[in-house]
């Protein structure tokens, strides 16, 4: 079993789509394929890091649409221990938007809470469902 | 994917009649209570795909806020579906360009510099000069600075409009589907105060302009200038 052949049959899935004759000629195909292998090895730390960015983005556009900003939505839904992750609120904007639009209204009612608490009478904010709790 | 499933609130730019005046540029919309459940798939992806046409009224407004706003929903950022290889970005219409207004003084010292590359060819501009040239010249290089710098860049200004004036074409206005609200809140002018409202205005003690030191002051209301009785 010649270590050429062994090359090609295991590399020709993958350089077929090269450029030059880096799919053709052992030399470069070789330095190609090696580098390929480390991009692929870098990019997949790098698709977490921007899947999440994607997330935050689009949970940020769907935010500003129920009128309040991104930070504010995660800090308030924090502090109300609802523990969804970006992942699941950016999958909750685009296909449960009412759901969307009831968490906004959850972390708008807590942000205004204090406020409410200096300037207002004392009721509980219409359409929101609160009780006291202990922070884990 | 699956699609948001409710109705005319939702994102979706489908789901929204229009009716204009055509005296002035006035966008009006009536939301249409029909659910988008009903529509087929294709129909679905159809309407949340759909590019709007958005315009917005540039009269006294700082800008590098209309460009931030047009930036944001040229490049789709509006959406939650945005994904930056999407092409989801919308058009916006800019009108009245011409009545920008820059705060402080950047009308004299912002300069907009730039070379062709020739020996010199070096050219600086201020921000008068360069609007007195092309109104719509200032809106424009502040938005495509504001656009990532790739090369969806260019697809985008081209689904930038701007006019000075608000005089719009046909074919623009019968696409325009949503108006923007403008960033900032015109001030208005003391000649635009009703003489209630200047009189009920909170007064400011005056020192007596008219007599000595020491004499009784006539306390005035300082935006009449009328003397108060006590």
């Amino acid at each position: 079993m010649s270590l050429l052949g062994m090359f090609w049959n295991q590399t020709v899935c993958l350089l077929q789509h090269f450029r030059g004759r880096k799919n053709r000629c052992y030399s470069l195909a070789v330095r190609a394929v090696r580098r390929a292998f480390v991009y692929a090895s870098k990019a997949r730390k790098a698709k977490r890091r921007s899947m999440r960015q994607l997330w935050i983005q689009r949970v940020a556009a769907a935010s500003r649409e129920q009128h309040m900003k991104y930070p504010a939505l995660i800090h308030n839904l924090l502090k109300c221990s609802v523990a969804l992750n970006r992942r699941v609120l950016c999958d909750l904007s685009i296909t449960e938007p009412r759901s969307f639009q009831s968490l906004t209204a959850l972390a708008h009612a807590r942000r205004t809470e204090g406020l409410r608490a200096a300037l207002g009478d004392g009721a509980e904010p219409p359409g929101v469902f609160s009780r006291i709790t202990q922070l884990q | 994917m699956k699609y948001g499933t409710t109705f005319s609130f939702c994102w979706s730019g489908g789901s929204k009649l229009l009716l204009y005046h055509y005296s002035h540029v006035e966008v009006k919309f009536i939301k249409c209570f029909f659910k988008m459940s009903s529509f087929s798939r294709s129909a679905q992806q159809w309407a949340t795909f759909a590019r709007s046409w958005f315009l917005i009224d540039a009269r006294m407004q700082p800008p590098g806020k209309i460009a931030s706003m047009c930036s944001v929903r040229l490049q789709g950022k509006h959406k939650p579906i945005y994904h930056p290889l999407s092409d989801i970005g919308d058009h916006v219409v800019v009108m009245n360009t011409r009545h920008i207004a820059f705060s402080g003084n950047k009308w004299e010292q912002k300069v907009y510099s730039s070379h062709t590359g020739y020996p010199g060819s070096f050219k600086q501009l201020t921000a008068a000069q360069m609007h007195k040239k092309d109104p719509t010249a200032i809106i424009k290089l502040a938005v495509y600075g504001m656009l990532p710098k790739n090369l969806t860049r260019r697809t985008m200004m081209q689904r930038l409009h701007l006019f000075p004036d608000d005089v719009l074409p046909e074919d623009i206005l019968k696409n325009l589907t949503e108006e923007l609200p403008q960033p900032r809140e015109i001030p208005r002018k003391l000649s635009e105060y009703t003489q209630e409202e200047r009189n009920a205005f909170p007064m400011l003690w005056t020192p007596n302009v008219s007599g000595s030191p020491g004499s009784a002051s006539i306390r005035h209301n300082p935006l009449t200038k009328a003397p108060l009785s006590e």
